[in-house]
């Protein structure tokens, strides 16, 4: 049901939005913003316009267009030169006052958003926003970063610095010209903490309550950060030495006995890893009247589809569609396919099984109700064996499928007999 | 090291104690058979062979036993009766040993029981691919041989209706057709297993093949299988005069006739033979088939007709068939109607553990520890317990109890 609402203010949100969502479709590529550049654009943008010169200048101005000019003559120029070259001008900069307007027309579209859908304002969550918008904005496109979306204005303009200097033209930070500044100030700042530590340390042992069995940072399930993340919080890029050397001072501050004061900034750099096998999901066992206990499974492979009912007190009966597996599966390397799920298990003889499979070819469909039988007999098996399976890929659907056929090639891959004339 | 044997040893006496219910209770049955050689206990491991080899005394408690038929015998009983992957068997264990299986049994006790006097009766041996009705086939007729019946074993009959090369029309009748290669092998090899009763049996009316020759009455039918072997050309002729013979002489106070044919369905099936003007060719349109055909009708006493029919070999038949009424089609089902049905199954839980045995008995098997320091210093221990069962539930399931299927597992295991 496609609510007819005249669109005021909200279809202008809406409409911006959408400009907004061409727009990061152009700048997907510059993430990045750098502050040197700001000085740049400063220069370039000025040619050919003339505007007032604005009195003060906020710390945290972010600048769009440059407010101060430093001609104030008209200079007779080409069209050519008056032309902007867009590309070298950088990124494009956003003040904070856009942004804070940006803020405050995606909280009111929200609203609408969740008036016209029939939802609470009040508790109308970003799902709530990625669903509606689906619903009003139905796109065909295959690439999901080219579809409409309405998000929070931090999540769609990248990250750009504040300007570093005053109007006296002095750098606020008292690293700005390593050229690095948040890089540097951060390995200063933890480098200080590595001292604190050592001095506590040390009074520690001064007093002589010094001892090496002092509560550890837990390091399981996580990872340090990498590259990319550590620049989108530095917002400033950086190489991987760089990235490599604050990782390194880190794990140096683990190695202390005291690093437990710290763990916290610590666990800063840290992300979580997910635990794979936590993602399958496991249906219980269900019995039917003889009090039996089986379970069943689906699987896909290539265009073959299968489903499989597995049994518990069997004797090893497999039956395919109605026939014996041997007779469905003659080529051995089928009925291998079928053996894997029951002999990593070690449950050669100890189920039976009936399947159903449609489709795709003999391997296609042998691979397919491979995968349901894994899936099938999750039910029977304990946690660890789950984690087993996984490991052993008998969990992973295979993603291969046939390549399509391209125009101008005889296949997907294989060109047309090249001819000299 | 010492504890390592040690402990190699019990477990291999743990595998002998699990086996062992599976065949040695059949040596409590033994109470009043005449002759008693039994299951030798002398080596554990030897419990799936029966050295009885006369298949007149294997009874149910030598099911799932393999019985060794001595090579003299395999000579002349089966110069050219048994499978071709058997034979391959044959040449490389040395021996030929056949597993003892119920159908088999059931069948040699039908005939045992059978009167002379009354018509033959026809017993069509059915079942899945590869679950063994030739070998069955043979361990019955090498049971009749023993008893000093005469031999009639078509190993093939499948062959008779395709790929065949020499295709001539026959001199005798002239809508048929001759297949004199097929005929003249066929005869020299019943020549080798019915030696002594060729001499024996007289022919009853005088035969002229053509111009200048002719055999007279009451020569010996060894004559009339010279005659096929040599010229070629009225071979299919000769294997006619020679059923035709047999059928007429078979009578309860002489000779017993036992008339053996694997793949009986191709007699009334389909054949990939052509005529000259591309037509195919009927079956009854072939002089062998239709000899034979009159063979397998029940109007003659003295012996007995086994048959097996197979889709292995069978041209124009979906592998799915293996029931006798589909794969003998409405003509040949009334024409063998009526007839004793055998069905023959896939290896039940006991034959396969015996055919497992054999197989690494005769070092077929092997299983390699995965050290090979320890393979080295334990070369005459079995391999943990472990290792065996899990090959063997692999194989149980790979394949499914199916006796072709094991063996071509194993082939190049």
């Amino acid at each position: 049901m496609r609510s007819i609402v005249r669109l005021g203010v909200g279809g202008v949100i809406l409409r911006a939005l959408l400009l907004r969502s061409c727009a990061l479709r152009r700048s997907v590529s510059k993430m990045a913003a750098s502050s040197g550049r700001v000085l740049k654009s400063f220069v370039q943008g000025c040619c050919g316009c003339s505007s007032v010169i604005l009195p003060s200048i906020a710390r945290n101005v972010i600048l769009q267009k440059p407010a101060v000019t430093v001609l104030a003559r008209l200079v007779c120029t080409s069209s050519t030169l008056q032309r902007k070259n867009i590309a070298a001008a950088g990124p494009e900069k956003y003040t904070q006052e856009f942004i804070k307007k940006q803020i405050e027309e995606f909280n009111i579209g929200k609203r609408h958003l969740a008036n016209m859908m029939g939802e609470d304002p009040e508790t109308f969550t970003q799902e709530g926003i990625d669903r509606a918008i689906a619903y009003l904005f139905p796109s065909g496109l295959f690439e999901k970063r080219a579809r409409p979306v309405m998000k929070h204005p931090d999540e769609i303009f990248p990250k750009q610095r504040a300007v570093q200097w005053g109007e006296d033209g002095r750098p606020f930070h008292f690293l700005f010209y390593t050229g690095k500044q948040s890089y540097y100030s951060l390995m200063h700042d933890t480098f200080g903490k590595f001292l604190d530590i050592q001095k506590y340390q040390d009074r520690m042992r001064a007093e002589g309550l010094f001892s090496q069995e002092t509560k550890q940072v837990n390091l399981i399930g996580s990872r340090w950060m990498i590259k990319e993340e550590l620049e989108e919080i530095l917002v400033q890029p950086i190489s991987d030495h760089d990235c490599l050397r604050f990782i390194q001072l880190l794990e140096r501050i683990l190695a202390l006995p005291y690093c437990s004061m710290e763990e916290e900034y610590i666990q800063r750099f840290r992300r979580a890893l997910e635990v794979q096998s936590k993602k399958q999901k496991i249906e219980p066992l269900q019995y039917d009247e003889n009090e039996v206990a089986f379970s069943t499974g689906e699987g896909r492979r290539k265009t073959a589809t299968a489903t499989t009912i597995v049994r518990d007190n069997g004797s090893g009966n497999i039956t395919v569609n109605g026939v014996d597996y041997l007779h469905y599966f003659p080529v051995l390397q089928d009925r291998e396919q079928l053996m894997f799920p029951f002999q990593f298990l070690d449950r050669l003889g100890k189920h039976d099984m009936e399947c159903k499979v449609t489709g795709g070819g003999r391997s296609a469909q042998a691979g397919a109700i491979r995968l349901a039988t894994a899936r099938a007999l999750l039910s029977f098996v304990t946690e660890n064996e789950v984690e087993s399976m996984r490991q052993a890929g008998l969990l992973t659907p295979d993603p291969r499928v046939k390549e399509r056929q391209k125009p101008g090639q005889e296949g997907a891959r294989r060109k047309f007999t090249w001819n000299k004339r | 090291m010492a504890l390592k044997r040690l402990n190699r040893i019990v477990q291999l006496s743990h595998t002998v104690s699990l086996t062992r219910p599976l065949h040695g209770s059949g040596c409590g049955l033994q109470l009043g058979a005449a002759t008693q050689t039994e299951a030798p206990m002398e080596s554990p491991r030897a419990v799936f062979r029966t050295s009885e080899s006369e298949p007149a005394s294997h009874g149910e408690q030598h099911i799932g036993q393999f019985y060794t038929i001595p090579p003299s015998q395999v000579k002349t009983i089966f110069p050219h009766g048994l499978p071709y992957r058997f034979q391959q068997q044959i040449k490389t264990f040395n021996e030929a040993c056949l597993m003892v299986r119920k159908p088999a049994l059931e069948l040699i006790g039908y005939l045992k029981k059978a009167d002379p006097a009354h018509p033959s009766v026809r017993y069509v041996l059915y079942g899945e691919r590869g679950t063994g009705k030739s070998l069955s086939l043979c361990h019955a007729l090498h049971h009749c041989s023993l008893q000093d019946w005469l031999i009639l074993h078509v190993p093939d009959a499948h062959l008779w209706v395709k790929n065949c090369k020499e295709l001539m029309a026959s001199s005798y009748h002239r809508a048929r057709f001759d297949q004199p290669i097929e005929a003249s092998v066929w005869l020299k090899n019943f020549r080798v297993t019915n030696e002594r009763f060729l001499k024996e049996i007289k022919t009853s009316q005088k035969y002229i093949w053509s111009k200048r020759e002719f055999t007279d009455e009451g020569r010996p039918l060894g004559e009339i299988v010279d005659q096929g072997v040599t010229r070629v050309k009225n071979a299919s002729d000769a294997v006619g005069v020679v059923l035709k013979e047999l059928k007429a002489q078979a009578r309860p106070g002489s000779y017993r006739l036992v008339v053996g044919v694997d793949g009986v369905n191709a007699l009334w099936g389909r054949t990939t033979l052509r005529k000259e003007d591309r037509s195919l060719i009927d079956p009854s349109e072939l002089t062998l088939v239709h000899n034979l055909r009159k063979m397998m009708k029940n109007d003659w006493c003295g012996g007995a007709v086994i048959a097996t029919v197979t889709q292995t070999g069978s041209v124009f038949t979906p592998s799915s068939a293996y029931l006798p009424q589909e794969l003998l089609g409405k003509e040949g089902f009334d024409f063998l109607d009526p007839f004793l049905p055998v069905l023959v199954r896939a290896y039940s839980e006991k034959e396969f553990e015996s055919s497992y045995q054999y197989y690494r008995d005769r070092h077929w098997i092997q299983h390699h520890t995965v050290d090979s320091l320890k393979s080295i210093l334990c070369v005459s221990l079995a391999p943990p317990a472990g290792h065996t069962e899990e090959g063997k539930k692999e194989l149980l399931f790979l394949s499914n109890r199916n006796p072709a299927a094991l063996e071509r597992l194993c082939a190049f295991l």
